[in-house]
């Protein structure tokens, strides 16, 4: 098994110690006293007790920051993507630490003036600088003459999916004196298994760009921690996720999903995230040297998405499931996840970090869905034109 | 009428220093067949649950609902071998005692020469309630219950209980789209398992110190439901294997001899008292892996898989396939966190045990029935 032994030592030696860290213990009694109004209730999940679930996360995240602020100050860089589905990172994170009163730095890779910053999250960095932080631009390899040789404790990269592109910002990051590297790598790298889900330690494909840049870490870097998420959503993400399925909600036009639709992933609201790498910050010798599955604690089956959408669109759905080889289409091209199980859970933060998941995609997409419609894009003209391939090649009728 | 049989000093035995893993292996040793790859994690949970257990501070006067068939035989000789004094109450149609496939003579004789029996009918209320009461037991592990009626008589019997540890079921939850089941989840009042539900919900009433364990597929050597033995029958018959639909639907396996730990750490153990857990295997599997992992464990050549549309079929009443046809699996973080649970076997391990301990000896408790398989083998294959 090519796993990264020291980390799944690192997983069982902390898994011991961390069972006696009380915040670990809090979470879980708090999850009890949530279950007695959920217990009584014999209705869909969507009971009334949910309002609780999202008041009772948002506490502990500023109990955690109470704790940051008699703590030690950080002084953070976030080497940031300016495109794809893992930009909206940084931007969480960088205002959750700011909020916690830390020093931030974002460097985003390219120019402030390019088209790319006139899309979500960047052209809302305005309120990463009125909460204080810093946000530059250029090339991560040149991270030590765009930060003027300024010296940081902790250092994320959040860009890179290779060694080629990290190691320039490793290396600076150590000579330079930063105490803690975060990485933010990718649950893609698991290799398939018939024993769901992925958990820190399993095989990893050994080809893989992030696994070299985490082998990579884990050589050279005295406190690092990876971090590997799934799907998100949240408000700035750059890259579509739950606006696939509302697209074709509001038009009324069948949803096609290939396979069977029984396909679990992940799909976790960017918050999720980025408390877990604050709490990476704030506990340090909790996290180090670890692996992090980055997602929340339930997984959606890709027909279960699907519905909440609707559901959240107050709207009904046609599922149509059809065979991507049958019908010609790349199934990549036509659907945003993948045709598999793609399905890991967050034992290790749960474990070594006392993090606790806060998504709950049956009010999170009620309150994207509503994003959705504020920004007109409901009434937005779209081309499906994969969609009307795969759906005349099943001979279902779509509404003019 | 039945009888009471009379009680049986228990040796006196207050030295209960042990880990609950050291004392399975040494229970079931040599009923334990070692795989040829020991993982160095094993190693690492002997030492983590010996620092977790909450051993029982004294020997408790136990009674097992059952005990006879599956979870029980494994139960009661952890109980047993923690130097309880535990009874069984049966009906007494099996034999009260088994030797079980790889227990030593003496441990199986010192083991038949402990264990007491109460026989009697549990839909006897009346004689549940006075038998009990006459007794007097400290603990009661529920293990058969299917219905609230059932143990009310138990509660009624003994109001000075220290704990009522109660056998629920993972069948509890409402089907879900976000997945795994947790404690917190929704139940199903409408399920085939509301009897659980309804005696969890009487347990919690009743203000009595209880502990409800929710299971998802038990398996292990002695299994009554064909779980493993499905696939085995299969496999030794050298057949294709049907499975519905996709076989991506996801289940989850516990073995049967980690699922009596579990029911063994939460005996006396504060951190249990009025709390549900799931006690499940570590990973879950999909349909498809499951039939593969079971080929591992009986060293036979993979398997092939052929997968049909039940909707096209008609098999009356046969099951067709031993698992819901539908996504089925339970988070075990709480029972870790909570209680530092830990599985010793894990899936192709467990059903290794299971096959070298049962099936493979030639032992199974259905015959093979391959009737449903040749009616799908039969029809031309509908693709999904």
């Amino acid at each position: 098994m090519a796993t990264l032994s020291s980390s799944s030592a690192s997983l069982l030696f902390s898994a011991s110690s961390s069972n006696l860290f009380p915040l670990s213990h809090s979470s879980t009694s708090s999850r009890l006293s949530f279950s007695s109004s959920l217990h009584s209730s014999s209705a869909s999940l969507f009971s009334a007790s949910s309002p609780t679930f999202l008041a009772y996360p948002s506490s502990s995240s500023r109990l955690s920051s109470i704790s940051a602020s008699a703590a030690e100050k950080k002084k953070v860089l976030i080497v940031n993507t300016n495109s794809g589905g893992h930009a909206v990172i940084g931007f969480y994170f960088a205002k959750e630490l700011l909020g916690s009163g830390h020093s931030v730095t974002i460097l985003t890779v390219g120019e402030e003036s390019s088209d790319k910053m006139k899309k979500p999250p960047f052209n809302r960095f305005s309120e990463i600088v009125s909460a204080g932080g810093s946000t530059v631009w250029g090339n991560p390899a040149d991270v030590g003459s765009i930060v003027g040789g300024e010296v940081f404790d902790v250092v994320l990269d959040n860009n890179g999916k290779d060694l080629e592109t990290v190691r320039p910002v490793i290396d600076w990051a150590k000579s330079s004196g930063a105490k803690q590297f975060l990485f933010i790598s990718s649950a893609g790298i698991y290799k398939t298994t018939d024993e769901p889900p992925h958990v820190e330690g399993d095989t990893v494909k050994a080809d893989a760009g992030h696994v070299a840049v985490e082998k990579y870490l884990e050589e050279s870097f005295s406190n690092w921690a990876s971090f590997r998420p799934q799907y998100m959503i949240g408000s700035g993400n750059n890259k579509d996720c739950e606006e696939w399925f509302f697209d074709r909600i509001v038009r009324d036009r069948p949803v096609p999903i290939p396979g069977s639709g029984l396909q679990l992933t992940n799909i976790t609201h960017v918050r999720d995230l980025s408390s877990m790498l604050t709490l990476a910050v704030e506990k340090p010798e909790a996290a180090r040297n670890s692996i992090f599955n980055c997602v929340s604690n339930r997984a959606v089956t890709l027909d279960g998405m699907a519905k909440l959408c609707a559901k959240a669109a107050g709207r009904p759905v046609n599922i149509v499931h059809y065979d991507p080889k049958a019908v010609g289409v790349d199934a990549k091209k036509a659907f945003p996840f993948r045709n598999m199980h793609f399905y890991a859970e967050p034992r290790a933060a749960q474990t070594k970090l006392g993090w606790s998941s806060t998504t709950y995609l049956p009010e999170d997409l009620k309150e994207r869905f509503e994003e959705y419609v504020k920004i007109g894009r409901d009434k937005k003209t779209i081309q499906f034109e994969l969609d009307d391939k795969i759906l005349e090649a099943l001979k279902v009728p779509v509404p003019v | 009428m039945a009888r009471f049989v009379a009680v049986t000093p228990s040796q006196q035995n207050n030295q209960l220093s042990f880990s609950p893993l050291a004392s399975s292996l040494s229970d079931f040793s040599g009923t334990k067949l070692h795989c040829s790859h020991i993982h160095f994690k094993r190693k690492q949970w002997q030492t983590k649950s010996a620092s977790f257990y909450v051993s029982a501070s004294s020997n408790k006067k136990i009674l097992i609902m059952g005990g006879t068939r599956f979870i029980g035989v494994f139960l009661s000789r952890l109980l047993v071998k923690e130097g309880h004094q535990v009874t069984l109450f049966t009906r007494g149609k099996a034999p009260v005692t088994q030797q079980l496939p790889g227990e030593s003579d003496s441990d199986y004789a010192d083991f038949s020469s402990k264990i007491l029996h109460l026989k009697g009918d549990r839909q006897d209320f009346e004689f549940v309630k006075s038998s009990l009461s006459a007794q007097g037991f400290d603990v009661v592990y529920d293990i058969n219950g299917r219905e609230a009626v059932e143990v009310e008589p138990i509660l009624d019997a003994l109001p000075n209980m220290e704990q009522f540890i109660y056998c629920s079921s993972a069948g509890v939850y409402l089907k879900s789209d976000l997945l795994p089941h947790a404690e917190v989840d929704a139940v199903d009042p409408k399920s085939r398992h509301k009897g659980k539900l309804e005696t969890e919900s009487l347990l919690q009433s009743r203000g009595v110190n209880w502990t409800s364990i929710r299971p998802v597929y038990i398996y292990g050597p002695l299994n009554y439901n064909p779980v493993e033995e499905w696939f085995f029958h299969r496999l030794k018959a050298g057949r294709p294997i049907p499975i519905p639909s996709s076989g991506l639907q996801i289940t989850q396996l516990g073995h049967v001899k980690d699922l009596a730990r579990a029911f063994v750490q939460v005996l006396g153990n504060d951190k249990a008292s009025k709390a549900i857990f799931n006690i499940s295997g570590e990973k879950y599997v999909t349909f498809d892996g499951l039939a593969r992992a079971c080929a591992k464990a009986g060293g036979f050549p993979e398997p092939e898989l052929i997968h049909y549309n039940p909707k096209d079929y008609d098999f009356g009443k046969k099951k067709a396939f031993p698992f819901r046809d539908q996504h089925f699996f339970a988070s075990t973080e709480k029972s870790k966190s909570v209680l530092g649970f830990e599985n010793e076997f894990d899936l192709v391990e467990g059903l290794t045990d299971s096959y070298n301990l049962d099936f493979g000896r030639g032992t199974y408790r259905k015959e093979a029935d391959f009737s449903t398989d040749d009616i799908i083998l039969g029809k031309t294959l509908v693709s999904v």
